[in-house]
């Protein structure tokens, strides 16, 4: 299996500072986003000590083939062990951010969104928590592998408010859930089994407030390496406005084979005996 | 259309999207907006059009109304203004001068664009307060596959993210056949639904007759064949 990645981030136009943080681990696979908030640039302090933490416990717990019971929280049983480790290094995460934001002054209020994606040949995990999204583009078609927590998302969901309202409500980027304000949290996990030729885009909201998924998709399936297409996701953020910080990550997967040949071969040629051998018999009973 | 935002401790409480006519504020039950805490007059302030503007009035409360944390005893509301009521703060949002401002550049004013936390259960429990009942949140379901081939598999529940079908002991469901594959399929729960993909082997991804070779969504009676073997596919609501 090959996996290329590719990451940027921009201040974009209109802010003043950067608070988005983002992460591409290439020797474990794992690729994260996030979104920070909080007075005072105290937003980078949160997304960035996010994305540190996560990288760390996932690191050590994977390296380590950490059991179960010793992560941090306990266990998610629909989930696999690694996506395990998932889950309990952005619960983790949450802590230190809370925990910080209570102690100072400086960060009281702080937080972030997340968003990170675990890439291996035969299991991808996909976590978030917050508005920033993870789209997975595949055979042609785009998917969200995340789910806004957002007050207007869960209204649409609960048929209180039409999409169009939701684009349009001041209340579009109010979240009912991240990391730091609260001292637990659970991130949406999702586990599927990776295809061939499968692509994945993270992003924060300073893209998704500009491009559409339709428009996601097509760029993606028009550019051929990661690094082009995060430099097109940029480019049109900036072009349409760039009124927030804007971070993307592509990561193309390929390479993949579905086992089949061995197999096959086999059978073939037990067929072809056969056959063969029934042809034979055919032969004998014809006069 | 100007509209009015409430908000208690960096939390939104609620939304009151058309300010029409003259509306009051305080903590009695009667006001146009009904802050129910302490620290709130029983009649504490009021707002009045005065052609397209908007006029906050103080009506000699207690505590004292600020704007942006000066007290004031009648203002002309801008947008972007914050009207702080003991610690209840109302956010004048006026859409016409938004538009006009967001492209400005005046983003940064709009405390709106900065994305605020929202304690959901903390939200139903004050709106339930105010009187608004929230929609009921839609019931959690889980994904059920039920074997209609005779064989004795019977109904399995989908417990995991990411459910394995195949040959290997590892399987979530275990099937055997010469032809099936160590990991023949595999169900997974996405954001949208469930969805079936085929993974490998020699035995062929059937779903509802059609031939499955990378992967399909699943709906309610779904019929899905692997090799030999037949299931159905729905979902049920979790107790």
């Amino acid at each position: 299996m090959e996996i290329r990645a590719s990451g940027i981030t921009d201040v974009g136009l209109k802010r003043e500072g950067n608070e988005d943080s983002f992460s591409t681990d290439d020797t474990h696979n794992l690729y994260i986003v996030a979104d920070g908030m909080g007075g005072h640039l105290a937003g980078e302090v949160a997304s960035r000590i996010a994305v540190e933490m996560i990288n760390a416990s996932f690191q050590r717990w994977a390296t380590n083939d950490t059991p179960l019971e010793e992560i941090y929280g306990s266990p998610d049983p629909s989930l696999t062990l690694p996506g395990n480790y998932i889950s309990s290094s952005i619960r983790l995460a949450n802590r230190v951010v809370f925990e910080m934001a209570r102690e100072y002054d400086q960060y009281h209020g702080m937080g972030t969104t997340l968003a990170a994606i675990h890439v291996t040949p035969s299991l991808i995990i996909a976590a978030n928590a917050g508005d920033s999204r993870i789209y997975m583009i595949r055979d042609g078609e785009i998917e969200r592998l995340s789910r806004d927590h957002t007050i207007v998302s869960e209204q649409v969901e609960m048929g209180m408010m039409t999409p169009e309202e939701a684009e349009t409500s001041p209340l579009k980027h109010v979240l009912t859930r991240n990391l730091g304000s609260s001292e637990d949290v659970e991130a949406d996990v999702y586990e599927i089994e990776p295809a061939n030729h499968d692509r994945f885009v993270l992003c924060s909201d300073g893209l998704t407030d500009l491009v559409s998924d339709q428009e996601i998709l097509e760029m993606t399936r028009a550019e051929n390496n990661p690094e082009d297409l995060c430099k097109v996701f940029i480019k049109t953020a900036l072009r349409r406005g760039g009124h927030d910080n804007t971070t993307v990550i592509s990561v193309f997967v390929s390479g993949i084979a579905k086992p089949r040949q061995p197999v096959f071969k086999k059978i073939g040629l037990l067929f072809a005996d056969a056959i063969i051998g029934v042809q034979k018999a055919l032969k004998k009973i014809k006069p | 259309m100007a509209r009015l935002v409430l908000t208690f401790n960096k939390q939104v409480i609620k939304e009151y999207p058309a300010l029409k006519e003259s509306i009051t504020i305080g903590r009695n039950d009667d006001n146009t907006v009904v802050i129910d805490n302490l620290a709130v007059s029983g009649y504490h302030a009021r707002i009045d059009n005065a052609g397209s503007d908007h006029i906050l009035t103080d009506l000699q409360s207690t505590n004292g109304t600020f704007i942006n944390n000066e007290k004031i005893v009648t203002h002309k509301l801008q947008h972007g203004d914050k009207i702080i009521i003991g610690k209840h703060i109302l956010l004048f949002v006026s859409s016409a001068k938004g538009k006009a401002q967001a492209e400005e550049g005046g983003a940064e004013k709009m405390d709106m664009d900065k994305t605020m936390m929202l304690d959901t259960a903390k939200q139903r429990e004050l709106l339930s307060k105010q009187k608004t009942a929230p929609a009921d949140a839609k019931g959690e379901k889980i994904g059920v596959v039920s074997f209609i081939d005779g064989s004795d598999l019977g109904e399995i529940e989908l417990t995991k993210k990411l459910t394995r079908i195949g040959k290997a002991d590892t399987s979530e469901i275990k099937l055997s056949g010469m032809l099936m594959g160590a990991t023949a399929a595999t169900i997974s729960r996405r954001p949208s639904g469930y969805a079936i993909s085929f993974a490998g082997g020699m035995a062929k991804l059937k779903v509802n007759g059609e031939v499955v070779k990378e992967s399909v969504a699943l709906k309610d009676f779904d019929t899905i064949e692997l090799g030999s073997y037949k299931f159905q596919f729905y979902q049920k609501d979790v107790e």
